[in-house]
């Protein structure tokens, strides 16, 4: 899944230590993410858009158009 | 100097911080009391595999280190299982699946073949290091690359 979170990370001027001190996760778990090896947990993903203060789906992208209803 | 170069400072280790390390100390102690105390236990002249693998233990040394494992072991799962964030835990339960494959596939052959006469008796403890290494491997890539 791709995701903005090293782009948000910059904007911001942090380290990838210092986002996963915010998170309370380790460093390696930002790392993770944000290469995309690893997609987070709900709870983990709500976190990030809480911190970030955008909704999830403007950070993560999951390549599919459109609504689930549709 | 640069607003780049101001060294930030250092937050204090968070509560799930704290308990990881705490749960790692404490099985690195565990393994330390029952390695140094193995150590300590051997007779005089014994070399490295029969100490490790294949010399006697004394009945106070075998149940001291069956209970510190058990135990010790348990505690520090508890407070590792309770301190590790998602990603950690994606790679745990992973790496504990392949563990598990490690075992499920050659146990059986093996022991189907032993009892054909084909090959020698299963060794337990040999299966156990192999789903070990495998656990270790797998949990290290997931964890690391």
């Amino acid at each position: 899944m791709n995701n903005k979170l090293k782009i948000l990370r910059a904007m911001r001027n942090w380290s990838q230590a210092e986002l996963a001190e915010r998170l309370d996760v380790s460093r390696q778990a930002v790392n993770a993410i944000e290469t995309g090896k690893y997609d987070p947990s709900l709870p983990l993903a709500f976190k990030l858009a809480r911190l970030f203060g955008m909704p999830i789906e403007e950070i993560f992208d999951d390549g599919q158009k459109g609504h689930a209803d549709d | 100097m640069t607003d780049a170069e101001t060294p930030r400072p250092r937050r204090p280790m968070s509560p799930r911080r704290r308990r990881y390390w705490t749960s790692l100390g404490f099985a690195a102690l565990i393994g330390g009391l029952i390695g140094g105390w193995l150590v300590v236990d051997q007779p005089e002249g014994r070399g490295l595999t029969e100490m490790l693998a294949t010399g006697s233990l004394t009945p106070g040394f075998a149940i001291a280190a069956a209970l510190c494992w058990t135990i010790g072991l348990a505690i520090a799962m508890i407070l590792y299982h309770r301190a590790i964030d998602d990603h950690e835990e994606h790679a745990w339960l992973w790496a504990s699946t392949a563990g598990w494959y490690a075992l499920m596939f050659p146990a059986p052959v093996w022991w189907v073949l032993h009892r054909a006469g084909l090959a020698p008796s299963p060794d337990a403890m040999l299966l156990f290091l192999l789903t070990l290494v495998v656990n270790a491997v797998v949990y290290l890539w997931l964890k690391f690359r």
